[in-house]
């Protein structure tokens, strides 16, 4: 699907012979008359979807760098960011396990990004490159764990926890949120392989590689970039999980799960930090793997 | 198409795996390495982490959760013909039945796993120089020995028979085989006697008892923990069953909580109101991309943003614009609509909440659905729409009879996806509605784990989620099948 594919009503019309007759002419006239009009409803789709995404962001971004007076203060002052003041945010920070929620989830995130990507690697690449009996099996059960409620999962693992004495521990929420995030970086990483033609691996090994050097010279430069994406995908995943989180921990709170918690007993301007907090990654992480989201999705809709 | 550029350049067209298109997962992968057993083990080395892994916190967790909802761990007391676990069960009596305690008699402690405040007594093995001058050993109960001589860790090593008191009493005290009251006597101390202490054991109390309202039923015996005893010492009431029965209790409990229809009919008109605008919003926002504006990657990333956005977060932003001083109320008073601050957000308004909450949906999980769909417009062949549009068909007509089919098993895919994660929703919900004056299915699974400290109902709730998930699947798959049929013949 090529780029000229892609513009297909004038590039389609203009191919029809004989151009000059005056059916085709009043037909391709017709046409592009009524494209132009829906390039305009277009673009003006698209501006008002995009401002509608990105207003309330701008919004609590703009709470979140002000004083806390303007944050009470009422009716808003549309003007973003004034006055500009860290006031609201060292506030945030300052409150009582901000800081260690902070550092909770980000151990937790990274535990689990190391964790399910270790484990999804093997999978993803045997699932891409083998076929063997159980393949299609294999998939099918990875797809239908990731259909799993999370609610469902989050208790049980909670009172096994407890017995095992593992409860309300940052490595015991990391454990829980690789459950989560390996069916999905399994199928993200197998897709990533499978962009890697094998031949490549084939044409390595015939020059004198053995396996694990043309894995390690060839195809790991290759895949490397996607499943650097899917770690961040996984990471986003765990930053942003609230409710397993709130279930198993209790002292050792990640920030998602203490600002969950303190919603009803804290003030607009904690609440408006900590949401700039949650969102942050996020935006900077979509921006690296929007590539790859098309991957993951077209993926599970097979 | 800017996601599957990378890959596709150097490959052969026959291979059928075209990298990152969404039709990868179709393509077989070639049988990459030679025959034998060796290799044929292979990938199963490869997939048996993730295997192992999911089994011991996926499949083995949801089993056990599942067996919460359905299962009591502590349903019922049983009682034994004997005060020894390996008694006969004559009785099982319902966790509360109220007790006449008739006996009481210690057994050796066999398992201290779970035992804390257990009821105990300790017996000791003894040996000393009985009355004709031989030396003698056997077991006695605790009491019967003045203890005279500790070892460092403080404990018992050696000390004398204490006196029998009292009228008529044997001055001797026997010494049995076993630490058990029932077993054979196999010699006799003098009181006073002095005797080394080389054994300790520690008995749990068994009590002999029986169900007080009823007395038709047997008497037997059970471990003290399991009985609560009451102040006067001969009754009490089962604290805690033995062994656990299945029970359909946490379900019918689930059922009759004041709070299940609540939060089940606003998690179904949550649904109602969010999936069938979300599905069109998300039709127009993957036209929009599909078009390919300029701009075109800068409006994709726009358009994703709130896919990695938490459920929290977004019900944050969106109380940062329903709260009483928020964006909407300044916006609303700038144009002169509203005089003063209106509240949005409280137990009077929840026909406003639940707008607020359709709108944070609307806003966080519609890009999921977009990018589905877009992934099934890459795949339609531009020749089929190129065809359709030089026979005449407008855009909505291309819409309408193109796309539209051939997008039904993306839709088909995201309906079940989007379905399974309303049943979920949680965060925004919290946040919007404060988790009591508007709940849904999810709130009251946490609310049962966290504040009620109920872990079975919770886990009833989460059964409850679960099954509702599985039956809309079903539904869904059926349904859209039913309609690809429809549209064949």
């Amino acid at each position: 699907m090529t780029k000229t594919n892609g513009m297909s009503a004038s590039a389609a019309g203009q191919e029809l012979p004989p151009l000059d007759s005056p059916e085709v002419v009043a037909l391709h006239s017709k046409m592009k008359r009524r494209n132009r009009r829906g390039r305009v409803f277009t673009y003006v789709s698209a501006v008002v979807i995009a401002l509608w995404i990105l207003v309330p962001i701008f919004f609590v971004f703009s709470m979140a760098f002000t004083t806390e007076d303007t944050v009470r203060s009422y009716p808003k002052n549309f003007l973003p960011f004034v006055p500009f003041s860290t006031e609201t945010m060292s506030f945030f920070l300052s409150s009582e396990g901000v800081l260690r929620g902070l550092a909770n989830s980000v151990i937790v995130a990274v535990i689990t990004l190391v964790l399910s990507t270790v484990i999804a690697v093997p999978a993803g690449y045997a699932v891409a490159r083998y076929l063997f009996p159980g393949r299609d099996l294999f998939r099918l059960a990875v797809l239908a764990v990731r259909a799993f409620p999370i609610v469902v999962l989050s208790i049980p693992l909670a009172v096994l926890f407890l017995r095992a004495g593992l409860f309300d521990s940052v490595f015991s929420l990391a454990l829980m949120h690789t459950a989560l995030a390996l069916p999905t970086t399994i199928l993200v990483v197998s897709s990533v392989f499978a962009s890697v033609p094998y031949e490549l691996e084939e044409a390595g090994q015939v020059f004198g590689a053995t396996p694990l050097q043309s894995f390690r010279y060839i195809v790991a430069p290759m895949v490397l970039p996607g499943i650097a994406a899917s770690g961040l995908f996984t990471f986003v995943l765990s930053w942003n999980e609230v409710f397993a989180a709130s279930v198993l921990t209790l002292e050792n709170r990640t920030l998602p799960a203490l600002v969950l918690t303190s919603l009803s007993n804290s003030s607009d301007a904690f609440q408006f930090a900590g949401g700039f907090f949650l969102m942050v990654p996020s935006i900077i992480f979509m921006f690296f793997i929007r590539k790859y989201l098309f991957n993951m999705w077209g993926q599970v809709s097979k | 198409m800017a996601n599957n550029n990378e890959g596709d350049s150097g490959e052969d067209p026959n291979r059928g795996m075209t990298g990152g298109t969404p039709t990868a997962g179709d393509a077989e992968p070639i049988q990459a390495h030679k025959p034998g057993w060796r290799s044929r083990m292979v990938p199963y080395f490869l997939i048996a982490p993730a295997l192992i892994y999911l089994a011991m916190f996926f499949a083995y967790p949801m089993f056990q959760g599942l067996m919460l909802a359905i299962f009591d761990d502590d349903a019922a007391l049983v009682l034994v013909d004997e005060p020894s676990l390996d008694g006969d069960e004559i009785e099982r009596l319902t966790q509360g039945t109220r007790l006449n305690i008739l006996g009481r008699q210690g057994n050796l402690l066999t398992d201290q796993s779970d035992a804390t405040d257990l009821l105990t007594e300790q017996w000791f093995l003894v040996s000393g120089e009985a009355a004709d001058g031989s030396e003698v050993s056997g077991w006695t109960f605790e009491a019967r020995v003045r203890v005279r001589d500790e070892a460092a860790d403080g404990t018992p090593v050696g000390g004398t028979i204490r006196p029998r008191l009292g009228a008529g009493a044997d001055e001797a005290t026997p010494l049995l085989a076993e630490p058990n009251e029932t077993s054979d006597t196999v010699a006799e101390l003098e009181q006073r006697a002095p005797v080394s202490i080389d054994d300790i054991a520690i008995l749990e109390v068994w009590f002999q008892v029986q169900a007080a309202e009823d007395p038709s039923t047997a008497s037997g015996w059970a471990p003290s923990r399991f009985v609560e005893v009451f102040d006067d010492e001969e009754s009490g009431r089962v604290d805690e069953g033995s062994v656990g029965e299945f029970t359909t209790g946490f379900i019918s409990k689930m059922f009759n909580d004041s709070f299940f229809s609540d939060a089940w009919q606003t998690t179904l008109l949550l649904m109602v109101l969010i999936l069938p605008l979300q599905f069109v919003l998300a039709m127009l926002m993957a036209l929009v991309i599909d078009a390919r504006l300029k701009l075109g990657s800068g409006f994709l990333y726009v358009f994703t943003l709130p896919m990695g956005m938490s459920d929290l977060a977004v019900g944050i932003l969106f109380f940062s614009i329903f709260t009483g001083n928020g964006l909407l109320n300044s916006i609303l008073e700038a144009f002169g609509i509203l005089d003063g601050p209106k509240t949005f957000l409280s137990a009077d308004t929840i026909p406003w909440i639940i707008f607020a909450i359709v709108l944070a949906e609307l806003w966080r999980a519609t890009s999921i659905v977009m990018v589905i769909i877009v992934s099934g417009l890459q795949a339609i062949p531009r020749e089929t729409l190129e065809a359709a549009e030089l026979f005449g068909a407008g855009y909505w007509q291309r819409v309408r009879h193109i796309m539209l089919p051939l997008l039904l098993p993306s839709i088909q895919v995201a309906l079940i996806l989007r379905t399974i994660l309303a049943f979920q929703v949680f965060a925004v919900v919290i946040a919007l509605g404060g988790g009591d004056i508007v709940t849904v299915l999810a709130n009251e699974t946490f609310r049962q784990y966290f504040e009620f400290r109920n872990n079975n109902v919770a886990s009833a709730y989460a059964l409850f989620i679960l099954l509702l998930s599985m039956a809309s699947a079903f539904f869904y798959l059926r349904a859209v099948r039913a309609q690809t049929e429809v549209a064949k013949t």
